[in-house]
């Protein structure tokens, strides 16, 4: 559960650092956006079991493969969410930013970033659920993550339900538990900034 | 003084403003006008550098406005627009304080100018200071725009259409309230509206646009009125521009008959009144003859044939 927890962290990490500054150089340039988003996009649509399986062969065996692919998987959700967090900045309130005298930084982290927060987190929140259930595909290749008691189970004749559940169990209970604390951050973090949502 | 000096812009398909040159006067409002695509918030926007001219120089104070650091200059030039764009995620108060901030004033200082401000544009803090933008009417959000702008008292203000979102009735009292902040603050006002009625009201001059950013006359709104320069001018005024300039002249300001021996006619108006207020009095007297009172003194005698008169 422990390794479990730790792949998912180190990956949700590594995926926010990028997705982050991916997400801001997409929202800058549209022509960067299309290839960005269509590669993170394919990558999604590979199966995380040939992912890994394919990573395997560069990275070795174990829990470096895992940890690759699920952060590769979290980098659309994250750069697509920032990307368009940012572009959905009023133009009149960067406009207003530009022409009090604010440099690009700083209406980049004074005002953009801060009213895109929201747009982001959920990004980051859908990604950490997803890739909490994927994680399990790692036992496969022999990631030591609760994909274990769930692969040892497959083709038993007895006690296959008890080791399914003990893989299933921890891993749902994860996934609610990162979505609720997340969702609480989102709506911390979203006051004041509902109205920008909505229009 | 802004001096624009052969400014102009031009995009790859396009003339924005042709060849600009005209002199903003301290302490004035003046207002560019003229239909939609004269290029009057392209040649507002030269002067913060929203827009870079690609010919021609502006100068503030006789310094080449591209001499100066960007931000530094848009620090020093207050700048409200039609959308107001105040920060959804920050207070009243936050974003009045964005330009102090930005100029790193020390957290004190900066609190009473907030507090300041927002007295100046009728916002009382206690009541406005902590609510966001979202809690705001129209109207009060672009109170809170035009105290942002005066957040670190900028000698000069760009405004641009800043009260054209806003329904006619507030309109009307944001008008009046700006005429009574300049005149506490006496700020260099570029105002670009593409309503006439609001640049006459508003203007100690106004320059009028055609396409291209062409100046078809630049003058005082009383001027404007009485002196068209071309048809375009006129056609632009619109119906009745002589009756409408009479709101601009008070009695004061024109040259009236003395009483003669004859009897003083009974009803009265005071000086301060405009030639429009006095015309309507002439109408209502009995004997279209007004008598004109400046501090409880008659100072002399007006009907239809004097402000005929005065009004040329």
């Amino acid at each position: 559960m422990w390794t479990h927890l730790q792949i998912v962290a180190i990956c949700m990490a590594v995926a926010t650092t990028t997705g982050v500054a991916l997400g801001l150089v997409v929202a800058r340039w549209q022509g960067l956006a299309t290839v960005i988003l269509a590669v993170t996009s394919t990558i999604l649509t590979v199966p995380s079991f040939a992912l890994f399986g394919l990573l395997s062969i560069w990275v070795g065996l174990g829990n470096p493969p895992v940890e690759v692919g699920l952060t590769l998987y979290a980098l659309l959700p994250i750069t697509r969410n920032t990307r368009a967090g940012i572009l959905a900045v009023e133009p009149s309130v960067v406009e207003a930013a530009r022409g009090m005298g604010m440099s690009r930084r700083q209406v980049l982290t004074r005002v953009e970033l801060p009213l895109a927060v929201p747009v982001v987190l959920a990004g980051i929140r859908q990604a950490t659920v997803m890739i909490v259930a994927i994680a399990t595909v790692g036992a496969a290749v022999g990631a030591n993550d609760l994909g274990q008691p769930i692969f040892t189970a497959i083709g038993r004749s007895t006690g296959t339900l008890d080791r399914v559940l003990a893989g299933i169990v921890p891993v749902a209970a994860i996934g609610i538990l990162a979505d609720l604390v997340l969702a609480g951050v989102q709506r911390l973090l979203s006051r004041g900034r509902v109205a920008v949502a909505a229009t | 003084m802004i001096v624009f000096d052969h400014v102009g812009k031009r995009y790859a398909e396009s003339v924005a403003v042709g060849d600009l040159s005209l002199e903003v006067r301290d302490g004035e409002i003046v207002i560019f006008v003229g239909p939609s695509g004269c290029g009057k918030t392209t040649s507002l926007k030269m002067i913060n550098r929203l827009v870079e001219p690609t010919s021609g120089m502006i100068t503030i104070d006789g310094r080449d406005t591209r001499s100066r650091d960007v931000n530094e200059l848009r620090r020093s030039i207050g700048y409200v627009i039609q959308q107001v764009g105040l920060f959804p995620h920050l207070t009243v108060a936050e974003n009045v304080a964005t330009v102090p901030r930005l100029a790193g004033w020390d957290r004190q200082r900066i609190g009473a100018r907030v507090e300041e401000l927002l007295d100046l544009v009728g916002l009382p803090p206690q009541t406005y200071a902590k609510r966001l933008p979202a809690e705001l009417s129209g109207g009060e959000r672009q109170r809170v725009g035009v105290a942002r702008a005066l957040g670190a008292d900028p000698p000069i203000l760009l405004m641009d259409e800043p009260f054209g979102a806003i329904d006619p009735i507030a309109r009307d009292r944001l008008q009046d309230e700006l005429l009574r902040l300049q005149r506490v603050v006496r700020k260099t006002i570029v105002f670009v509206t593409h309503d006439i009625d609001e640049a006459v009201k508003l203007g100690d001059r106004i320059a009028l646009m055609s396409r291209g950013g062409a100046l078809e006359q630049y003058a005082t709104p009383a001027e404007l009125l009485a002196h068209p320069a071309s048809a375009f001018v006129e056609g632009f005024l619109g119906e009745g521009r002589m009756v409408r300039r009479l709101s601009l002249i008070t009695l004061r300001d024109v040259q009236l008959p003395k009483p003669d021996g004859a009897r003083l006619p009974e009803e009265s108006v005071d000086a301060g009144a405009s030639l429009r207020d006095a015309l309507d009095a002439v109408l209502r007297a009995p004997d279209g003859r007004v008598q004109v009172v400046d501090s409880g003194q008659v100072i002399g005698v007006v009907d239809a044939e004097a402000i005929r008169e005065a009004s040329r």
